[in-house]
């Protein structure tokens, strides 16, 4: 691809935002998805519309000082499997990814210096930035980037990647094993031996079995940091890494700190050093440890003490919009939830406004019980359905359950207002003689449970693009497809979702699919949360990040 | 005395032993799996499996009951899986912490609560009496997490005079020292009522006995008859009441230790049940048996010294 190649949909988006058919977001990101770096996007758009050029000006932040943060510590050997953003927060200062998701949702090229998908979107260029080197001196090249991504790919590293990927890169193959129920033992491999190709010392090639539009927003998914070699899949002191910091000292459950380097290639560091502490379980904790200054920050703050918090002079709130989405499902094909009566009533019953309140305190949208949230680029606004518990009634009535249902809903013991949305929704549900009883079990109990309990309750993390959790979670035969939902019409237009570029005509597409889930999907789906923290008024240069990542090289902290 | 200590230290080694069995069994019933908790909820079925292998998780539980039993043998206490380190060194450290904050909080409760009983026990139903009992027993009945969280909603959030988070850790200005009070204090708010009862119970039965009555008779002075004579027969019964205290002070704090974030046993042991830490759990199990069963050793022992008729 010569070096001026502009991807032909990025003239068509132009034209859509002069005509006020996409918003400035909304541009933004399909352009510097298309391979256009977010300056240029910005500067396009600002050139287009009036907008501001660039985005957001830098206020000075000051050099120097050290910051502590309060976050779990866990173990952090093994970065490519991490199963806690908590985890990815401290790696992330040491080692970086190839792209970043910004606070405002786009994706930018980060270790990469731009990517160049292909037309039919199967074929992603992705060119290595040149001039970056390892702590150790050595230079970042293309090799460890492949190195890292068939590594991810490997079953036996264990990581979620993989699941992520399984579509567009890998093929399903029956190891000729049994286990002891003579099931066939599965494993997965690259679908091509040329899947992941080496094009030059800096330039990696991605050829695709199926198009895929989310690929950079996949490299910046938590497990995908870049190791070194090296270093073999472990992390700990002394790590090699590309990023701003090192890590010096780690005690895991009590704290990990980090030094700043001084031959960073990107902005910052402007810390001295950064320790995160753990303060454990209690979130009195986490207020009493803020209020006394042993902290100057939290990673994220529990939503039952926002007003404790507004009452501490010292520290600034922070909030950010997220589609992290606590979703109430239920398997389709099992009874009563195979009529699809039953679980219209289940939806029709609750006021979600209501949940919002009670369970987060407002923080937050209400959700619309279809999995898309309103900040995501292809949103497509639905009609209202506000709670109707006549309508609720004469639903179940109608599928010969007049006297109403008796269901039990597994639900994880923490974080504890999971437990108060499911007691309103319990509440709410009562109304309509659908008779809830709440089975709270420890969180690892859950864990093992989740995708195969009838009725459970799945909190379904922030991702950028609104049809990342309807593949993951609702195509057919999906392994995380956790209520059983088969709809031939919902997966070929999911399909078609997933290779269209142009936004307008995506989020058509995207109004059917809610409409299908609203009318046929096996969730209730009260509210997307609002995440917030806090920060000591001191620190300068921190933005929440909706999906709480810290990049420790933008903040900084007067004396 | 030799034979009492022998007879005790066999039982120890047989207890040890059913309990790290049946604490084995035991976890092998809850529906955790181990290899899920470390790769997390989003790894695939396969992946978990896979994992399951490499953990040799696959083996039958009493394969694996003997391996460890072995290896605890040799000295070889196996790796936490929840903390990524060796158990040797979590678990030392974490006994040490709560060791030093129940030793301050112990020199705290026993002379504390050995006073207020001797001198509620001795003033029997005087105002003075009414008042230890009343106070005692209300502290005493609230729970530890609601004591602590009110000392935190007074002395860190409103009067900002002491720091909340106890992680003995020189973290913004607090010395290591200031962390140790609000922890401290909930400990000895809780538990000098319970055993400040204990001792005025012990003292009433013993003021009430003949001999004192006799020894106040002769002319004693009544300060002389409660130190010579009421105290050694009235601390009998609250002696072993105290050393049982050691024991709640090893593996029952496990709400203060959270509450303040303290770096303890009793929330290590919390943190690795949740997370089906075996090794760990089993470690922990078994310092906590040990503890339990050598605290009432030395309690009987301390009750020898005080009763020259069980001295046999």
């Amino acid at each position: 691809m010569p070096k001026d190649y502009e991807h032909p949909d990025i003239k068509v988006i132009k034209e859509q935002l002069l005509d006020g058919k996409v918003d400035r977001r909304e541009f933004l990101w399909t352009a510097t998805m298309l391979g256009l770096s977010a300056t240029a996007a910005y500067a396009l758009a600002g050139k287009i519309d009036g907008g501001p050029a660039v985005a957001e000006a830098n206020a000075a932040i000051p050099k120097g000082g050290k910051l502590r943060i309060g976050m779990r510590v866990f173990p952090i050997d093994s970065p490519h499997t991490y199963s806690f953003p908590a985890q990815s927060n401290i790696v992330r200062q040491v080692c970086e990814f190839l792209s970043v998701t910004g606070q405002d949702n786009l994706t930018r090229p980060h270790l990469l210096e731009s990517w160049e998908p292909s037309a039919d979107i199967k074929t992603w260029t992705l060119n290595v930035r040149k001039g970056i080197k390892w702590h150790n001196g050595r230079e970042f090249t293309a090799d460890d980037v492949i190195w890292n991504i068939n590594r991810v790919l490997t079953p036996e590293t264990g990581s979620s990647v993989l699941g992520l990927m399984k579509g567009y890169m890998l093929d399903e193959y029956d190891t000729g094993e049994k286990d002891e129920n003579g099931k066939a033992i599965m494993s997965t491999r690259l679908w091509d031996s040329n899947a992941i190709e080496r094009v030059d010392s800096h330039t990696v090639r991605l050829n695709c079995k199926a198009p895929q539009l989310a690929v950079p927003e996949h490299l910046f998914h938590y497990p995908f940091a870049m190791l070194d070699p090296e270093d073999n899949g472990v992390f700990g002191v002394g790590s090699n890494g590309t990023g701003p910091f090192e890590l010096v000292d780690l005690k895991v459950a009590d704290k990990a700190v980090l030094k700043a380097r001084d031959d960073y290639w990107g902005d910052g560091p402007y810390l001295d050093e950064l320790t995160f502490v753990n303060l454990g379980d209690d979130p009195a904790t986490a207020l009493a440890a803020v209020a006394s200054k042993q902290v100057d920050g939290l990673m994220n703050a529990e939503p039952s003490l926002v007003e404790a918090f507004r009452t501490i002079p010292h520290v600034d709130i922070h909030n950010v919009s997220t589609a992290t989405a606590p979703t109430v499902r239920f398997k389709i094909d099992r009874p009563p939830f195979d009529d699809v009566r039953v679980r219209q009533a289940l939806r029709r019953a609750v006021d979600p406004q209501e949940v919002l309140q009670v369970a987060y305190r407002g923080l937050g949208v209400k959700g619309e019980h279809h999995g898309v949230a309103p900040i995501h680029p292809e949103y497509a606004k639905l009609p209202e359905q506000p709670q109707d518990i006549e309508e609720a009634k004469r639903l179940l009535a109608e599928a010969g359950l007049a006297d109403g249902i008796d269901l039990k809903l597994d639900v994880r013991s923490e974080p504890r207002w999971i437990v108060d949305m499911v007691q309103n929704l319990a509440e709410q549900w009562a109304k309509a003689n659908i008779r809830v009883e709440l089975n709270v079990m420890p969180v690892p109990a859950y864990l093992k449970v989740w995708l195969s309990s009838p009725f459970g309750v799945t909190n379904w993390r922030h991702r950028p693009l609104g049809f990342m959790v309807l593949s993951l979670a609702y195509r057919s035969g999906v392994p995380w497809n956790e209520t059983n939902f088969s709809n031939s019409e919902f997966d070929a237009v999911l399909s078609e979702v997933e290779k269209t570029v142009d936004i307008e005509k995506r989020r058509s597409l995207m109004a059917r699919l809610e409409q299908i889930m609203q009318e046929e999907g096996g969730i209730v789906q009260p509210f997307f949360l609002g995440e917030y923290t806090v920060f000591d008024k001191k620190v300068k240069g921190f933005k929440l990040h909706p999906t709480l990542y810290i990049f420790g090289n933008e903040i900084g902290t007067d004396a | 005395m030799i034979r009492f200590v022998l007879k005790h230290l066999t039982f120890l080694v047989i207890t040890l032993f059913a309990v790290s069995f049946i604490i084995f069994m035991l976890t092998q019933l809850t529906p955790v799996d181990a290899a899920r908790v470390k790769l997390g909820a989003y790894a695939t079925e396969e992946q978990v499996a896979l994992m399951t292998k490499q953990l040799g998780l696959d083996r039958p539980a009493l394969e694996r009951y003997g391996a460890y039993v072995l290896s605890v043998l040799q000295g070889d206490l196996g790796h936490s899986l929840h903390f990524g380190v060796p158990v040797s060194d979590i678990i030392f450290d974490r006994l040490g912490n709560t060791l030093v904050l129940g030793a301050i909080a112990f020199s705290f409760i026993v002379p504390l609560s050995i006073f207020l009983g001797v001198v509620a026990g001795i003033n029997e139903t005087s105002i003075i009496d009414r008042c230890i009992l009343v106070v005692s027993t209300f502290f005493t009945s609230l729970p530890e997490f609601a004591t602590g969280v009110v000392l935190l909603s007074i002395f860190v959030v409103s009067l900002g005079v002491l720091p909340g988070l106890s992680s003995l850790d020189a973290g913004g200005d607090w010395s290591v020292a200031q962390q140790f009070v609000l922890p401290v204090a909930t400990i000895v708010i809780f538990d000098t009522g319970y055993v400040a009862n204990m001792v005025r119970a012990s003292m009433i039965e013993v003021m009430r006995q003949p001999f004192v009555r006799t020894a106040v008779l002769k002319g004693m002075s009544f300060r002389k008859v409660v130190l010579v004579h009421a105290l050694r027969n009235g601390m009998l019964n609250p002696v072993t009441v105290i050393f049982l205290q050691i024991n709640y002070l090893i593996s029952g704090v496990v709400v203060v230790e959270t509450i303040f974030g303290y770096p303890g046993f009793g929330r290590m042991m919390l943190e690795a049940a949740m997370n089906k830490d075996i090794a760990l759990l089993e470690a922990g199990a078994l310092v906590a048996v040990f503890v339990a069963v050598s605290t009432q050793i030395l309690g009987d022992l301390a009750i020898m010294v005080l009763d020259p008729r069980i001295r046999t």
